[in-house]
């Protein structure tokens, strides 16, 4: 039960992260320096937490290779949203996704009750999402 | 051992090669361009130093825990004061959050058993540093390629 519960919660976020794209991706003009740049690295960090932590309670015995993995998603996620404003923007969303990548994984090895922070780490990154659409609404 | 010694050395001048380029540049840069600078840079050097270091020296002994920090402070201090004062208080910031995470990442992975990981032949152990530190190695050659492709611009 809790690994099927896992891996929705994985397929959420990717569909969530892919839709917030898109919707940047629509109003890309309205988007300045300074949202532009926190957006990429609110949204390449959140990636690879999100990634990271869930893989690592998922699969415990793999470490390394879920490291790599969540560095590599955290760093492209942050670039692929940066490459939508500008090139400074991608190099910000590109460190900060690998540095919180290569962190991920051993916060979720060391916490105890593992679901109920996964929970809370879900309600942080729609909180974060409602966040930025509030202010790219009044921007 | 000898593997982590030559990346080491690798790290150490990409990060000269990329010092000598912005010092060369240092008038062209606005605030904007400053903070990004400043906020890569920093933030990966002294992660990658600060790691490094905490694999190489032998454990338990009080440099094993000071260095590090030392080194990311110094790290984002030279980057920092060299462009702009108001910078330095970002590059100080951001070198120091990556000393502290380094030595972090070296602690665990020369004993994995820190935070509950299921590694415990020796083996298993050197595999998962080895993979590690090229990979990370590899991340800081290419964030280092884009700074220095991005000044060229």
């Amino acid at each position: 039960m809790e690994q099927s519960i896992l891996l929705f919660l994985l397929y959420a976020d990717i569909c969530l992260i892919i839709g917030f794209y898109m919707y940047i991706r629509k109003v890309r003009k309205l988007v300045g320096f300074h949202l532009g740049m926190n957006m990429s690295m609110v949204m390449g960090g959140m990636a690879a937490l999100l990634f990271g932590i869930v893989l690592i309670t998922h699969l415990p015995f793999h470490f390394t290779y879920i490291t790599l993995l969540s560095a590599i998603i955290g760093g492209a996620v942050g670039a692929w949203f940066g490459m939508l404003i500008d090139y400074q923007t991608f190099v910000t969303g590109l460190t900060n996704g690998l540095i919180v990548g290569l962190m991920a994984p051993m916060i979720g090895t060391v916490i105890e009750m593992q679901m109920l922070f996964i929970w809370f780490l879900h309600a942080f990154f729609i909180g974060n999402l409602g966040i930025l659409f509030i202010s790219i609404k009044r921007a | 051992m000898l593997l982590l010694i030559v990346l080491f050395m690798w790290c150490v001048g990409e990060m000269l090669v990329n010092y000598r380029v912005v010092k060369k540049k240092r008038l062209l840069f606005d605030d904007r361009f400053t903070k990004t600078i400043c906020m890569a840079i920093a933030s990966i050097s002294s992660f990658v130093t600060a790691l490094y270091v905490a694999l190489l020296l032998p454990a338990d002994q009080i440099a094993t825990y000071l260095l590090p920090v030392f080194l990311g402070v110094f790290i984002g201090w030279q980057f920092g004061s060299l462009i702009q004062a108001p910078a330095s208080l970002n590059g100080l910031y951001n070198g120091v959050m990556g000393g502290v995470m380094g030595m972090m990442l070296g602690a665990v992975l020369k004993n994995p058993a820190l935070c509950n990981i299921p590694l415990n032949s020796n083996s298993l152990i050197a595999t998962n540093l080895f993979i590690i530190t090229m990979f990370i190695t590899f991340s800081h050659s290419l964030v280092c390629f884009f700074i220095r492709r991005s000044m060229r611009a």
